[in-house]
């Protein structure tokens, strides 16, 4: 009942709007974010290519996903920030898929000097319940801890040949995300949208410096280091700085 | 145009008390084109029990999709028109209407509506055609006026049968399991049960938690609540495959065509599990423990298999208490419910389901 004072207020104007009534003619302008997934920078072919990994052994990837929150551009003047999304979420997982994923949106022309992006599922989100967005939405593509746990933000999964045989047997399974992994990532690039051109921004994440990067590294032929689910915080927490630390950002 | 009659709906919904307690699930998605309504599900429940659709008018949806069993058939594979042999195993249709992710083991159909248009000129299903199908209805006494109130005007087609059988479907929940009632604080786990529920949801893997150091079952990344599927598709190391081309069934690689989908097929929910034996694409485990030690054994090789798919050095206890916790999906008042009324329905339709 609490909402039905408003909503007689309301409705009457919204009502009687005119079939052929506009908004106002937007000004903004379509831009193209692509979000492209590399390893080793070379373009990630799931499950079809073969990769090497710096133990020397060698790995197919087969799922590399992460969420985004509150992807923004930064006006170069300091305005505030454009809002192009509250939540994402960039996902490879079939070999038919290409290595760049695109996404557009509409924001206002204008002089930008970058991007800028939670790494994950921003805690205001994180505290809610599946069951309370659409099951189309992509907070409910059953990426859960539990049911009573909340989202993992990010996936890397690979299959590994160990011994030179042939055979790709070994299950890599990282998976990662809590409040505490939260990170905010920025990245200035400056690009001005609108006047002739519109650039096409891409921001790229590279899964072996993902696993591997900065000098850190950890050995894919421990079996404590193959399956981590959140049992090992050691390799869980430096695989995220590093997944967090390694995107770049290119205007084209 | 004044539209003052937006007003009205919206008025009605502004009047509905908010509930105090959150949603079991999130709402199912009904397509725009197939508004549920209640005459609707009615011709739709009619059409799911009558064997009118079958090329005999011996075989109805019923007939593998048994809602004793939870809507499977307790079959290795379903056996359709004159006893012929399908080659996958009937799935279960617990909740079924949530899923907004294509359906059959290989997802071939996008939807219900689309899935309702296979069975019928299916040689081992239904056996016949659709021109058949629809003669045969609009020959009944009944269906014409069903049709008329269910969509306006007493035209029979395929696409109606379709949805309407895919509003009945959209019908079968179930939100009363024990895992139900665990989770509204109505029902306390056993101890078995509750090691069960650890083992499947990863608990050994916090390490401040009462299960540290507890074997992880990494059953929930693809069998994810609260329908325990994540609709995706998985190789979960049925076959052995040095070359993903030998598969003896290519599953969900027949249908995209990539030779790297071959050996997956769709994680089934869970929901009344213990109900829907035998078990896998094939039914080749006949109980959930046979499930459970194939898990326990990390699967066969192939180069696709999931990465999740590992030995899992689980105990005899530890295998009985994961078993157990699947038998806590199960959802009696869900069975016992939809049972009853098929007897009603079969028996007003004649039909024959065995």
């Amino acid at each position: 009942m609490k909402y039905l004072l408003p909503l007689l207020v309301l409705l009457p104007l919204l009502g009687c709007l005119d079939d052929d009534d506009q908004l106002d003619p937007l000004r903004d302008v379509q831009f193209t974010l692509n979000y492209r997934a590399t390893y080793g920078g070379d373009p990630l072919g799931i499950q079809r290519e073969t990769y090497g990994y710096p133990t020397g052994d060698s790995l197919k990837v087969l799922l590399f996903q992460y969420y985004v929150s509150d992807l923004e551009l930064l006006p170069a003047d300091g305005d505030d920030a454009v809002r192009l999304a509250e939540i994402d979420l960039i996902r490879w997982m079939s070999a038919a898929e290409d290595a760049t994923q695109q996404r557009t949106y509409l924001v206002p022309p204008g002089d930008y000097r970058g991007l800028r992006f939670g790494l994950g599922v921003k805690p205001s989100l994180n505290a809610r319940d599946p069951s309370e967005f659409a099951a189309n939405y992509v907070l409910n593509e059953a990426e859960f801890w539990g049911p009573s746990t909340r989202y993992v933000f990010a996936k890397i999964e690979a299959n590994a040949m160990l011994e030179d045989d042939g055979r790709f047997d070994t299950g890599l399974s990282y998976h990662m995300g809590s409040d505490a992994l939260y990170r905010t990532v920025s990245l200035e690039q400056p690009f001005t949208v609108g006047g002739n051109e519109t650039p096409t921004l891409t921001l790229t994440a590279d899964v072996l410096r993902a696993l591997s990067g900065n000098g850190q590294t950890f050995d894919i032929t421990s079996p404590d280091k193959q399956t981590v689910h959140g049992g090992n915080q050691e390799v869980a927490t430096g695989i995220w700085n590093r997944l967090a630390g390694q995107f770049t950002l290119s205007v084209e | 145009m004044c539209r003052w009659w937006t007003i009205l709906p919206l008025l009605c919904l502004a009047c509905v008390e908010e509930s105090a307690a959150p949603a079991d699930f999130a709402a199912i998605l009904y397509p725009a084109g197939n508004p549920s309504t209640a005459a609707g599900v009615e011709l739709g429940e009619r059409l799911f029990f009558d064997p009118i659709l079958s090329a005999d008018s011996t075989v109805s949806c019923a007939s593998c999709h048994r809602p004793e069993r939870a809507f499977a058939d307790g079959t290795a594979v379903s056996l359709g028109l004159g006893g012929l042999a399908g080659t996958r195993n009937t799935p279960g249709l617990t909740n079924v209407g949530y899923f907004h992710h294509p359906l059959f083991w290989d997802g071939r159909a996008d939807n219900l509506e689309a899935q309702a248009g296979h069975p019928v000129g299916t040689p081992h299903e239904m056996g016949g055609t659709w021109p058949e199908a629809v003669a045969r209805l609009a020959a009944s006494d009944t269906y014409g006026a069903l049709f008329a109130r269910a969509f306006g005007s007493p035209d029979i087609d395929s696409s109606r049968v379709g949805h309407a059988l895919a509003q009945y479907q959209r019908t079968l929940v179930s939100r009363n399991s024990k895992y139900d009632r665990v989770r509204r604080g109505e029902a306390t786990y056993t101890a078995l049960e509750a090691l069960g529920h650890a083992l499947f949801f990863d608990f050994g893997d916090d390490p401040e938690g009462a299960y540290a150091g507890l074997p992880t079952a990494e059953c929930a990344h693809c069998h994810t609540p609260p329908h325990f599927t994540n609709q995706r598709y998985e190789n979960n190391g049925l076959d052995e495959a040095m070359d993903l081309q030998t598969f003896p069934d290519p599953g969900r690689g027949a249908v995209t065509g990539i030779p790297y989908d071959n050996g997956k097929f769709r994680n089934p929910g869970l929901r009344n599990v213990a109900l829907t034996a035998p078990y896998m694409h094939d039914g080749r485990f006949a109980t959930l423990e046979e499930v459970v030690d194939h898990y326990n054994s990390g699967g066969r090789y192939a180069e696709n298999r999931s990465a999740n798919v590992h030995p899992l050095h689980l105990d005899a206890r530890q295998k009985a208490a994961l078993v157990a916790f699947l038998h806590t999906l199960t959802d009696t008042s869900f069975v016992v419910s939809f049972s009853t009324k098929s007897d009603r329905l079969i028996e007003g339709a004649g039909a024959r389901v065995q």
